[in-house]
């Protein structure tokens, strides 16, 4: 899709890329003195490439979990769309402006939220930093408060948002920053990293709020974490990126069968029986109640002929947690790669 | 203009928070210029005028150095240090996603009301000059005088926002600080009393003669108009270019950053 049909299609779509790319032009240096001396004057360079030929759209009202290991990507995308950097190659537009225009209204209706920088007051209370972000939005003063206590509310911040924002822990400071990068109630949200060094709890209470804020407002929401917590919570598509690359972008039960590879069916027989014709036995512990290991493609037939073969009373069959299928996945690239 | 007063409103209200700061500050300038009073003397201890300024008339410079010291620690300084911290960690980012001029967002956020000690205290050491001079201020002087040191503001800031912006290519600039202060301290004494080819680079290169001496000469009866025109055709001229490399440098920054 080219970003000239965007605009057409740009009803229900919130963001659209196509063949997105970055190539960062950096100096390289050779450890050493003479090198340091020399690099002063001739500087050689290496272009890296962090982002290659991305292509995705994403439906106003979507959550989409973006994932990969550091260094894949996700960030430098993100960036892209919000505007801080510029493509080297390929078209994005979100909410049918382009993001490096930085225009105005564009900026009025998105937000960025990267978990490992703040951008509130330290010496100040929230509120503080709230009231500067309603003059940099603009945001007239009923809709403000309305907003504002809406979100102090869901985010459970009460008090906290008069204290100086030095003496708010961790938790409490990102919930306080969630709040204030919302307060223009913006269309699409870009996440990073939102839950980044929170306790479960918190965690959770993050989550809950995003899900929340999503129905809400109908928001679109483009999040990356290292928290598969937050991903299956939230999103039921996922994107994941490698080395700059699109690998996967469907649903989140696709992904772990596209590499999770197999599935374990855990069998419980009214007579013990030997299975190790169906699949791997992975555990036995329990005759009655073995569990093998079968490939994702061949999960129907082996439950057919189990139901039809053996004295089976009750059979499940379990997913390889998320975990594992992301970094086998990941596995999978750097072999071929 | 709004935004920059309710950030004003924001900074001055927090500041009153810590008044214990106005003691230290209101110290500070004192000692600042009780230093100075006692070097001007032993100077006019050995003579009565110094490349053609009398004693009051260099109490009226001193009186207006601390004066625009003044206005340098309350908006400048504080906003520069901040961008400065921003680049360094990466908080910059955040700016680019706003809706408002980030050249403006990042000159408004921060201010050091208690600077502003350094304002009255330069204003009682100036009238105490001037009360000492034998002529009078005419209604001209002043008003050269005001529309000078207003320039003169203005071409501190848009050096030391040049010079920040510089951060955008050198990420390790901590030093600009250090080195802003210790030039501003040769904007104690007219320029006119140094060597022509520092005068020329503290005039145009590092405009602290603009920023102090200019407003002096306004009051002491020395400025011409000549001199006034070209001083504020260079103050426009410069916050344009200033304009320009942040422009510039806020889309480099885009371009190459990680």
């Amino acid at each position: 899709m080219s970003s000239g049909d965007s605009a057409v299609s740009g009803d229900h779509a919130s963001i659209v890329v196509d063949g997105l790319g970055k190539t960062f032009n950096v100096p390289v240096r050779e450890p050493g003195l003479r090198s340091a001396v020399t690099s002063l004057f001739n500087r050689k360079t290496n272009d890296v490439v962090a982002v290659d030929d991305v292509g995705f759209t994403v439906e106003a009202g979507e959550i989409v979990g973006f994932l990969g290991p550091n260094g894949a990507g996700k960030t430098t995308t993100l960036k892209m769309l919000s505007g801080l950097l510029h493509p080297s190659e390929g078209q994005a537009s979100v909410l049918g402006y382009t993001p490096f225009d930085r225009d105005k209204e564009f900026l009025r209706q998105i937000t960025l939220v990267m978990g490992n920088r703040n951008q509130l007051q330290w010496d100040l209370p929230a509120l503080d930093s709230f009231e500067m972000s309603r003059a940099v939005y603009r945001i007239p003063r009923p809709e403000f408060v309305e907003q504002r206590d809406e979100l102090i509310e869901l985010l459970d911040l009460g008090e906290l948002v008069s204290k100086p924002v030095r003496n708010l822990s961790l938790g409490e400071r990102m919930k306080a920053e969630i709040a204030n990068s919302l307060l223009h109630r913006p269309a699409v949200l870009f996440l990073d990293e939102p839950t980044l060094g929170l306790d479960v709890t918190m965690q959770r209470r993050i989550r809950s709020f995003l899900a929340d804020y999503n129905r809400r407002h109908n928001a679109t929401i483009l999040l990356t974490s290292h928290y598969m917590a937050d991903v299956e919570a939230l999103c039921r598509r996922v994107m994941v990126i490698n080395n700059g690359s699109l690998m996967f972008d469907g649903d989140l039960e696709l992904l772990s069968e596209r590499f999770g590879g197999h599935r374990t069916l855990v069998v419980t027989l009214s007579e013990p029986a030997d299975l190790s014709t169906y699949g791997e036995v992975v555990d036995d512990s329990t005759p009655s109640r073995p569990s093998i290991r079968i490939g994702g493609d061949e999960a129907a037939a082996v439950t057919a002929r189990l139901l039809a073969e053996q004295p089976v009373i009750d059979l499940t069959i379990e997913q390889p947690p998320i975990d594992d299928v992301i970094e086998r996945a990941f596995g999978v690239e750097a072999d071929t790669a | 203009m709004r935004l920059f007063l309710i950030f004003l409103r924001i900074g001055v209200m927090n500041e009153f928070q810590y008044r214990i700061n106005l003691a230290i500050q209101l110290l500070q300038s004192l000692i600042a210029v009780g230093t100075g009073l006692v070097v001007l003397a032993l100077i006019f201890r050995q003579t009565t005028t110094l490349s053609g300024w009398t004693q009051p008339e260099l109490l009226v410079v001193m009186g207006v150095y601390t004066i625009v010291g003044g206005i340098v620690g309350f908006i400048i300084e504080p906003n520069m240090g901040q961008l400065m911290q921003d680049i360094r960690m990466g908080t910059f980012d955040y700016l680019l996603t706003k809706p408002a001029d980030s050249q403006l967002l990042v000159s408004v956020r921060q201010f050091r009301l208690w600077s502003l000690t350094d304002v009255v205290v330069g204003a009682i050491v100036g009238a105490w000059g001037l009360a000492s001079m034998s002529a009078t201020v005419r209604p001209i002087d002043a008003a050269g005088f005001v529309v000078f040191l207003a320039a003169g503001a203005v071409l501190i800031y848009c050096v030391w926002l040049l010079i920040t912006t510089g951060a955008f290519w050198f990420i390790r600039m901590e030093m600009v600080q250090e080195l802003f202060q210790g030039i501003y301290r040769a904007g104690q004494y007219p320029v006119s009393i140094y060597p022509t080819w520092l005068r020329t680079i503290l005039t145009f290169v590092l405009p602290i003669g603009f920023a102090v001496t200019f407003p002096s000469e306004a009051l002491t009866r020395r400025a011409t108009v000549t001199w006034g025109l070209i001083m504020i055709g260079f103050t426009v001229v410069l916050f344009a270019a200033t304009r320009m490399v942040w422009k510039f440098g806020t889309r480099r920054y885009s371009g190459a950053s990680a």
